[in-house]
């Protein structure tokens, strides 16, 4: 068994503004082993995000803090850590990806530079080398490194993603964080991205959490899946456990209100109403109020993260565990 | 019965400072009372201003545009305010769509300010209830301000906003795209029920190709501005004629572990259509590109009944 | 892993929904209000207007003498309990002419503010609207305008048409006009492609109506802000020019002009300026702290 390399333990997040209490985070556990792709998906407001920066410890602080729970880095609980320590964690052992490629680079300064800066940042070898090893990356991620010396408007969307990739994986982390990495890209470009993510995971065996709302995307490139809903894992397992054997309303809801390419539905069938206000989680389930499955148990209390068949979560207390 | 909305040779070019953009270059379609048109493509290749200069909202280059047989391209402002009851358009971005300093109730009432023809003044009232019923938002929003709700409620108002004049057809411009999959599927399913009670006709944009197959009659694939097939959906899902298509069809992430597609990875990027070199736009990235491609432009021409494709290569490469 | 339940989080999830609660009303302008009364010195700067402009209104119950009132038995008397801030050349009661000066300040700042905005407002839409040949014209006059400095432009006014309030106004009014296109053109491009403009001209709205409806009131921000500052230019520039003598003559008393009046006991009764002095700094300081507080209030931004 390869070594674990994230685990991330009961974790709480809130947002404390002056109005209210956003329930960020609540009591979110998972952990990623080397090599290992875990796809979190989720709507708008679910806390994927939230989650991907406290792993960064990028949190804003205020208004955001960790109410609870450990994020365990390689053993080294980050949570703990000062801003000077993290920095050096950050672009080295755990890199990002933000979604929007476009804003992710600094406009005045050449690709290559922003290569090469990280480098230099983490590791001690002359500025010759870095920028070396810079257009190495640029060809990993299939740039000529002619274009090295190119200022980020000079790239497509496609390719700034690349170069954001590069400059992510340039000090060969142990974990790469992707937040919606092809959300802002067409559907051609978002293909080559997709692919090119798939094939540096396989080689460099980084462990990467992929944070989506895309389906398709998870299908593309994960091997376990977890689905975030008002901040809790509500499903968790693998690829399979999750296509082929959703047990969870709300996933299996998701999945019916995709349009198909494949089958000829005459009408979707949504999920009903919306996600519950964050700053005013119901006592029981969280998706009691939009579930069809909903009795009174489930307004009561909150069902726990229960083991339906091995390795295969779901927290509901309508999903009967399959004896096999 | 004569269609609804008959384009011809539609033409928008913008000038730039790098030379002219070709946004709508040469296309042509006709739209039937209470069908759904669905034209797809990626960024930039022109979808959007397709929808916009039909609604008149820029004015075309060149090319008519035909509603109820009476020639609309070339009125004036004034002239087409008539005009502007029977055609709608939803935007994209529920969040910059709705003026943020009017009321949910405003926005919709508004209609009936311009067009006081539309409702008498006492009636006003009962009729924004009556749209935001049909919608299904609730009453005790009338009074809410955009930003208090959520992508979901607010494309509703945009939706109410363009019933309110009760128009023959809508042009929907992404209209589900900034929206969560769960509320997607809700807004689609209250656009084909309007459809279904209303008869009104859609252009429905997007560059989601499993929401057009969705809620489409038939389909327009853009590419730079030019459309590059076209045909009713099934038969564009069955028999995918031009490589674009293909590419595209293909590249879509399913959310399924079987039958998977095999993936037909485009070379490069889109370019931007200013000043295109004559020959086929697609050619730079196709699979199937010859000499042929980069000389001469391809007409869109009808391969089987019913069904256009624009590439000198259809038949020459199989049927897939 | 069941969700805790504890009283402290029974007690947030209260407080929570109440605070929605208050909330919910909640309309733009309330929550800019909201904002700005957090911030502290603009509150201040606020309820110094609020006590100037009651001043203005009150004056007559407020000033213990009539401002034209000569007493000769008591010329240059310095502060006492009789007269707070003492009297002038002519025996007259400095505290009372301060009160009644609000009366003409108030008022110049404001009438100079509404005409220049509306006019330099009306250009600066309608050259942002239409943009291309009436945008040029329209903003290259006001750069021509603009180059002449508005003092200069106000004494030369004020010269020529001679001296009293009206022309004070006109004068002061007249200089910022460039000031205003400039802001409202700024804000108006900013809005111009947004898409609910576009929506409402897919609806067929007017010109008119998209401008008033559907652009202004989405960027007052920054106009509202330019005029509470202007406020104060104005209230200085009639000052500056009551001082030169081409203001509001006496004995109305304008501050700046009985700053001209004492600037000769300058050394030997400097109460006859300090005090008019003191009101033009503090009325311009409160518009200036209310001014800085409300752009930061209407800015949804800095939430």
């Amino acid at each position: 068994m390869s070594k674990t390399v994230l685990e991330v333990k009961d974790l709480v997040v809130h947002y404390e503004t002056d109005e209210a209490v956003v329930e960020a985070v609540n009591n979110i556990s998972f952990s990623l082993e080397a090599g290992d792709t875990l796809g979190l998906v989720g709507e708008t407001g679910a806390g994927k995000t939230t989650v991907a920066l406290s792993i960064m410890g990028l949190l804003p602080y205020p208004p955001s803090h960790i109410v609870q729970g450990s994020i365990l880095l390689d053993g080294q609980d980050i949570t703990k850590l000062k801003e000077r320590e993290l920095r050096k964690i950050r672009g080295n052992k755990v890199s990002m990806i933000f979604q929007d490629p476009m804003t992710a680079l600094n406009p005045v300064r050449t690709v290559g530079e922003q290569i090469a800066e990280v480098i230099r940042l983490h590791q001690k070898v002359s500025r010759k080398e870095a920028y070396q090893k810079a257009e190495e990356m640029l060809e990993m991620v299939g740039i000529p490194k002619e274009r090295s010396k190119e200022y980020p408007h000079q790239f497509s969307g496609g390719m700034k993603q690349r170069v954001v990739i590069a400059i992510a994986l340039a000090c060969n982390p142990e974990l790469l964080i992707a937040d919606e990495p092809t959300t802002a890209l067409d559907v051609t470009i978002q293909a080559q991205v997709l692919e090119l993510m798939r094939d540096l995971q396989k080689n460099n065996q980084t462990a990467l959490l992929l944070i989506t709302h895309d389906f398709g995307v998870v299908a593309d490139i994960c091997k376990k899946c977890a689905v975030i809903y008002a901040g809790e894992i509500v499903e968790y397992g693998t690829v399979e456990d999750i296509f082929d054997h959703p047990a969870h309303p709300y996933t299996l809801g998701l999945f019916h209100s995709l349009p198909s390419l494949d089958e000829d539905v005459e009408r979707l069938t949504p999920i009903d109403g919306m996600m519950s206000d964050p700053t005013d989680l119901p006592t029981g389930c969280s998706f009691c109020d939009r579930c069809d499955r909903a009795t009174s148990l489930c307004s009561q209390s909150d069902p726990a993260l229960v083991e339906l068949s091995r390795g295969h979560y779901v927290k509901c207390h309508h999903c009967v565990k399959e004896e096999n | 019965m004569g269609a609804l909305l008959e384009v011809q040779h539609l033409k928008k070019f913008y000038p730039t400072a790098r030379g002219v953009l070709h946004a709508v270059d040469d296309v042509s379609f006709s739209l039937e009372g209470g069908k759904t048109l669905g034209v797809v493509g990626e960024s930039g290749c022109g979808k959007s201003t397709l929808g916009k200069t039909i609604l008149r909202l820029e004015d075309p280059t060149s090319g008519s545009i035909q509603f109820e047989g009476k020639e609309i391209g070339g009125l004036s402002t004034g002239e087409f305010k008539h005009y502007r009851k029977e055609m709608q358009m939803i935007f994209q971005d529920p969040f910059a769509s709705l003026n943020p300093r009017m009321s949910v109730r405003q926005i919709i009432a508004e209609t009936f300010d311009i067009y006081p023809e539309l409702c008498p003044k006492e009636e006003i009232g009962k009729r924004v209830d009556e749209l935001m019923d049909t919608v299904g938002l609730a009453k005790r929003f009338a009074n809410s301000y955009p930003h208090e709700l959520d992508g979901g409620r607010r494309q509703r108002i945009g939706i109410a906003r363009a019933l309110s004049m009760r128009p023959k057809f809508i042009v929907c411009d992404e209209p589900v795209s900034a929206l969560d999959v769960s509320i997607q599927a809700q807004i689609l399913n209250l656009l084909q029920d309007l459809q279904e009670q209303m008869g009104i006709a859609y252009i429905f944009i997007t560059h989601d190709l499993s929401v057009v197959k969705h809620i489409s009659d038939e389909i327009c694939v853009m590419y730079l501005g030019q459309v590059v097939e076209q045909c009713a959906t099934k038969e564009l899902f069955n028999n995918t004629l031009h490589p674009y298509t293909q590419a595209l069809l293909s590249a879509i992430p399913v959310p399924s572990l079987h039958n998977r597609r095999k993936k037909i990875l485009l070379k490069g990027e889109l370019s931007s259509p200013i000043d295109p070199k004559p020959g086929c736009r697609f050619a730079a990235r196709c699979i199937y590109a010859t000499e042929e491609c980069h000389k001469s432009t391809p007409k869109l021409r009808e391969a089987c009944p019913g069904h256009f494709a624009a590439c000198h290569h259809i038949g020459n490469m199989g049927e897939t | 892993m069941a969700k805790m339940q504890t009283p402290a989080m029974a007690r947030l999830a209260r407080k929570n929904r109440r605070r929605k609660q208050e909330a919910g009303v909640s309309s733009l302008g309330y929550e800019a209000w909201k904002r700005l009364k957090r911030n502290r010195m603009a509150m201040i700067g606020m309820v110094i207007i609020l006590l100037l402009i009651a001043c203005a209104i009150f004056a007559p119950l407020i000033a213990p003498y009539d401002y034209e009132y000569q007493d000769y038995n008591a010329i240059l008397q310095p502060p006492s309990g009789t007269h707070l801030m003492g009297t002038d050349n002519f025996g007259r009661d400095i505290f009372s002419r301060v009160v009644y000066g609000t009366r003409i300040s108030i008022p110049i700042g404001l009438i100079c503010v509404c005409i220049s905005s509306t006019v330099g407002g009306t250009f600066g839409a309608l050259a942002a609207f239409y943009g291309g040949k009436t945008e040029n014209i329209i903003m290259r006059f006001m750069d021509i305008y603009q180059s002449i400095p508005s003092m200069l432009l106000a004494i030369a006014i004020a010269a020529a048409l001679g001296s009293g309030m009206r022309n004070l106004i006109f004068a002061i009014a007249l200089g910022t006009i460039p000031l205003y296109a400039r802001v409202v053109r700024g804000a108006i491009l900013t809005v111009k492609r947004k898409d609910y403009v576009q929506a409402a001209r897919a609806i067929g709205a007017s010109t008119g109506r998209l401008i008033i409806k559907h652009m202004l009131p989405n960027c007052v921000g920054p106009i509202i802000v330019q005029m509470t500052f202007s406020v104060a230019a104005g209230i200085l520039t009639a000052a500056s020019l009551s001082y030169i003598g081409l203001g509001i003559a006496p004995p109305t008393p304008e501050w700046g002009a009985m700053l001209n009046a004492g600037k000769q006991y300058l050394q030997t009764y400097p109460h006859m300026l300090i005090f008019p002095g003191l009101m033009i700094m503090i009325t311009v300081l409160a518009l200036n702290l209310f001014g800085d507080g409300l752009r930061d209030a209407l800015d949804p931004r800095l939430k």
